[in-house]
């Protein structure tokens, strides 16, 4: 798999022969070379039939309909990122009235206690996911600049 | 015995009503968007396809590839083929999901993918497999065998034709770096089949 034919001749030139994409003199190059190196010659003569395999493949693609049915767009992530902002928000304004008005019911402390231990709870796992979600969302928009 | 002479590619046939199709659609035209959506679905998601390896994945890559292509249309010079364009999307996309994909082992991407698997169906008989789809069979499966860089050169050059300039521009390399870098992939790939038992290919 050398890139060079015992004679010493770039082998980079003969993919350049194939495709078309060499200047004049080095064409000229190629076609002494090949008129008398077999080496070089059948390994043409294979990248030409290879080409031929390849350009000629047919892939099964995705009917149409596969493509309108996911909704993956820029618009619906952008729509999602707002919906868990407004989500956070409301969670917030409304577990801090709750806590306002548990602390100062005439509930017993240990009562208070028990509803506080658990919304704590809840409330770093709600926390955990947000910050997972902004981090994502943040990555997304660097990529949305990169091209 | 004469060799043939190596041919200059023709445009492709399509690529004039792209061009068309393109400023319609800048212009604002839906109908043109829309068929111009259709029509470049098919190669963005073969390419992604290609590169990524399964289905899923080359769905997502590629339909965010053209998402991203509508939303910068405006910027894209309707005197230039489209392809190369959407095809260097489609490439940064998939080496994206590369990244993320290996910063988490159990969901990483198969990194030599049977792409044989993924042929179009043949009509007729499956049970007669024409030897000419069985050399195409060896051929997809060497190529997911390839590293990720011989891959994408090859399949931009040998599947998507397209010119080294264009492959330049979609791979952001040097033209200069184009031919040496596309016969490495071309030797390795023989190297492959040759290994694989396909000396008489
Ligand atoms: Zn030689």
């Amino acid at each position: 798999m050398s890139e060079q034919c015992g004679r010493g001749f770039d082998g980079a030139l003969l993919s350049g022969w194939l495709d078309g994409a060499l200047t004049q003199a080095d064409e000229q190059r190629v076609r002494i070379h090949l008129e008398d190196c077999d080496t070089c010659r059948s390994q043409v003569e294979q990248m030409r039939r290879f080409r031929e395999v390849i350009m000629s493949t047919e892939f099964a693609v995705p009917p149409d309909d596969q493509w309108s049915e996911r909704p993956r767009g820029a618009a619906s992530r952008l729509s999602l990122g707002a919906g868990w902002i407004i989500v956070a928000v409301w969670a917030l304004a409304l577990g801090g009235y709750a806590a306002w008005e548990v602390w100062t019911s005439d509930e017993p402390l240990m009562g208070k206690l028990i509803v506080f231990g658990g919304w704590t709870g809840f409330g770093l796992l709600f926390l955990g996911v947000l910050l997972d979600r902004l981090q994502a969302m943040k990555t997304d928009r660097y990529r949305e600049v990169e091209k | 015995m004469a060799l043939p002479r190596p041919g200059v590619t023709p445009p492709a046939p399509t690529a004039n009503s792209d061009s068309r199709l393109l400023v319609q659609a800048q212009a604002g035209g839906r109908e043109a968007r829309e068929e111009l959506a259709r029509r470049m679905r098919g190669p963005a998601y073969v390419l992604a396809l290609q590169l990524v390896g399964n289905r899923e994945d080359a769905l997502d890559v590629a339909q965010d590839a053209l998402l991203r292509l509508f939303v910068h249309l405006g910027r894209v010079a309707p005197d230039r083929p489209l392809r190369p364009w959407l095809f260097a999307i489609v490439r940064n996309r998939a080496r994206d999901l590369w990244r993320r994909r290996t910063a988490r082992p159990n969901e990483s991407l198969d990194a030599r993918p049977d792409l044989s698997a993924h042929l179009a169906a043949q009509a007729g008989d499956p049970e007669q497999e024409t030897a000419r789809r069985q050399l195409a069979r060896r051929v997809w499966s060497a190529i997911g065998g390839l590293s990720r860089s011989h891959r994408e050169i090859l399949v931009l050059r040998d599947f998507h034709d397209l010119t080294y300039a264009e492959i330049a521009g979609t791979l952001d390399i040097p033209l200069g770096t184009v031919m040496s870098r596309l016969h490495a992939a071309r030797s390795a790939l023989r190297g492959r089949l040759e290994a694989d038992g396909g000396r008489h290919v």
